[in-house]
């Protein structure tokens, strides 16, 4: 049975199509990546999921029943770790996590070792009766992940956990996810940081404007663009380079400059390596190191969206 | 059941770990009574000048009941003719004037007295002290007319009897009490606005939770944002009671005030108007959009209204055009209620008033859950 069935999913704010006839589905024991840039339809669909949004079009089932009609078994089944940080700045650590796992019907003994449990899990073990008033960005988040997780719920939804924190508790997060999968939770991860979900994800879906505009395993994806290529050419300086004389050279698709390096992207079915470089030699670049890459989850989005993810 | 029970739990922790709410909730209707004990102690040593006309002269029973007034605490009587009546008045010699037509005697002993007249410049503040204590001691010498079915024999037989048993009776019960009821309206005056004041805060927990997004979290849950209302609902009920009980007991214990009423009516009377407050403040947070709204709008409604409702000092000192706005607000509701039943009037006769309370409740209930209803898109509340 799937975890998650969503079938031609629609959001519309007014005239606005903010989540625009989406379907996927997630089987049990995945880590499904949500890949979009800000304002895709992330948080929106993820809103309708939670329940929180009512739901302009479509259907979504959860385990198997549909979450309209069985709104409380759907909740019960789910962990949300909101966007933005959901905790009680008034209360501690442990008594925020308490509150949220007694929520989903935990009382008594079992409550209090599920809640040691999760504070334990994302490395908050120490600071059961702090304040979160009192902690820093990342060990907020930890706490707003704990709260969402020590109910045990088949599924955990991640709405961009690691926006604005430490690489410290980021990879932290990210190790967590993976044992919270082991463990046999099913993980649906929204980002928009590339090798984040490049690292983690079993299956990613790249949502624009709204749409699917493509899901599937990494090397599905990739191989959407293996007639790609990238080249990387460090060299001195790029003050003299004349982009669009590189951009002439047939088979050049795209030309990204980032400091010194030059980035291009190639038909990879024509050789034309060696015209690239003499046209650098020629307007006088002084070549420090050339790379060929693999096609990477931002060349994946750049070919099919014309954008880069980041701006 | 238990998920309320959870909810209610998380509310009051988080209420009572925060002292300065404490302060607010339970410290300031304390300070309440503290004011109005100041405020209403000093004008305790006034007394009040009253002239008296006896068109009734020769008789016993209307000489007893002018003498009844006179040994009254805090009242100065002396005879007077009705033509210096206005006079005296006016000039501000009398405070008020009893008048006492002829026949009164008679018609106590037939059952049906005649009502003495007051004329008075300064209002039932003023004479209410005293009319009720005459209106008080007529009433009983009409019963024991009514019994004896006018006649004038056994009339006297009883009245004899009752004269000596009563006079010192009424001597020791006749203690400060105009002060008294002036303390406890000021301080019922003070308790209602700060009930209102509280109500809208522990309501406004609903808008801080939305903002600081603990709000979706909760309705992510199996919990249904009903059940969440109808939580916070009980906390403030709760809160009241606790902020009621405390003030009456406070009042009649420590300050040694005699409201003049029993105390299960005032508790039960102030939690109707509990209702009313947590009602108004779920309005109050259905319609504003944050913190700040619901706290501009808890200012711009709460202090206006509570003064013209007479909550901080008597309503008899507005203009008349002011006093009947006072009628549309619950807190005038409440505070005449009070006055009625301190006057002497039973519970029955101030069914209206409690009916008025209800429908205050009710009707602002209505708009609340209405409200709500239509706030469904998750950036606004409910
Ligand atoms: N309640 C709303 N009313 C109107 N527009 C909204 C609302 N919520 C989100 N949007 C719009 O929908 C789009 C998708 O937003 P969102 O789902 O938050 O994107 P993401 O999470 O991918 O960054 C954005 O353009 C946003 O402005
Ligand atoms: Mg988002």
């Amino acid at each position: 049975m799937n975890v998650l069935e969503i079938n031609k999913l629609t959001k519309q704010f007014g005239d606005f199509i903010a989540v625009d006839n989406l379907s996927l589905s997630i089987q049990d024991g995945e880590i499904f990546g949500f890949l979009g840039a800000n304002g895709a339809g992330k948080s929106t669909a993820i809103n309708m999921i939670t329940s929180l949004l009512p739901i302009t079009r479509g259907q979504i089932e959860i385990l198997g029943k549909n979450i309209v009609k069985h709104s409380k078994f759907a909740k019960a089944n789910i962990g949300i770790v909101p966007q933005e940080l959901a905790i009680y700045e008034d209360m501690t650590a442990y008594e925020n996590v308490q509150f949220f796992a007694g929520l989903y019907g935990l009382r008594g003994s079992l409550l209090k070792s599920r809640a040691e449990e999760a504070l334990a899990f994302v490395g908050l073990e120490d600071k059961h009766r702090s304040y979160s008033k009192n902690f820093s960005g990342g060990m907020k988040r930890r706490l707003n992940i704990a709260c969402a997780i020590a109910h045990r719920p088949k599924l955990i939804i991640m709405d961009e956990p690691t926006v604005g924190i430490d690489p410290q508790s980021r990879s932290y997060i990210l190790n967590s996810i993976k044992k919270l999968n082991e463990m046999g939770s099913t993980i649906i991860y929204t980002s928009h940081y590339m090798e984040e979900v490049e690292e983690i994800c079993t299956r990613i879906a790249i949502i624009d404007h709204g749409k699917i505009i493509a899901q599937g395993t990494k090397q599905q994806l990739k191989a959407i663009i293996t007639n790609q290529k990238n080249i990387s050419i460090e060299v001195r300086s790029v003050e003299q380079l004349d982009v669009e004389k590189l951009r002439d050279i047939v088979g050049v698709n795209t030309v990204e400059l980032a400091d010194a390096v030059i980035r291009i992207s190639s038909d990879a079915e024509i050789n034309n390596l060696n015209k690239i470089i003499q046209q650098l030699m020629a307007s006088g670049m002084e070549i420090r190191s050339v790379e060929a890459d693999e096609p990477n989850l931002e060349t994946v989005f750049l070919t099919l969206t014309g954008r880069s993810l980041r701006d | 059941m238990s998920d309320t029970l959870w909810l209610i739990r998380k509310t009051l922790i988080t209420t009572f770990k925060n002292y300065k709410n404490l302060l607010l909730y339970i410290g300031m209707p304390i300070v309440g009574i503290l004011l109005a004990s100041l405020i209403h102690g000093g004008s305790g040593e006034t007394t009040l000048r009253l002239g008296i006309v006896n068109h009734d002269e020769g008789q016993t029973v209307t000489e007893d009941t002018v003498q009844f007034i006179k040994q009254l605490d805090h009242v100065e009587a002396s005879g007077i003719k009705e033509s210096e009546a206005n006079d005296l008045i006016v000039s501000g010699e009398l405070d008020a004037v009893l008048i006492f037509q002829g026949g009164f005697a008679e018609s106590l002993r037939s059952g049906k007295p005649e009502s003495v007249r007051i004329v008075s410049i300064k209002g039932t503040q003023v004479t209410g002290y005293v009319s009720s204590y005459l209106n008080a001691y007529i009433d009983n010498l009409a019963t024991i007319g009514r019994t004896v079915q006018g006649d004038a024999a056994s009339f006297d037989v009883i009245y004899n009897g009752y004269r000596q048993a009563d006079f010192e009776l009424s001597k020791t019960m006749v203690e400060d009490r105009s002060v008294s009821q002036g303390m406890t309206k000021q301080t019922i005056g003070y308790l209602l606005i700060f009930m209102l004041f509280s109500a809208v805060n522990l309501s406004g927990i609903i808008i801080k939770e939305k903002e600081n997004r603990t709000y979706f979290r909760l309705l992510a849950s199996p919990i249904s944002a009903r059940t969440y209302v109808i939580s916070n609902v009980i906390v403030n009920l709760f809160m009241m009671m606790i902020q009621i009980a405390v003030t009456l007991i406070v009042m009649i214990r420590m300050f040694d005030i005699d409201p003049g009423i029993p105390f299960w009516q005032m508790f039960l009377i102030l939690l109707l108007f509990a209702l009313v407050a947590v009602a108004l403040s779920l309005v109050i947070v259905a319609f504003a959009g944050s913190s700040m709204a619901a706290s501009a709008l808890q200012n711009m409604l709460i202090m206006p209204t509570c003064l013209l409702a007479g909550c901080l000092f008597p309503i008899e000192l507005m203009p008349a055009s002011i006093q009947r706005f006072a009628e549309f607000l619950p807190q005038h509701w409440l505070l005449d209620t009070f006055s009625k039943l301190q006057l002497g009037s039973s519970l029955d006769s101030v069914l209206l008033n409690l009916g008025i309370l209800l429908a205050f409740a009710a009707a602002l209930s209505l708009i609340a859950i209405y409200k709500f209803g239509r706030n469904r898109d998750m950036r606004s509340y409910i």
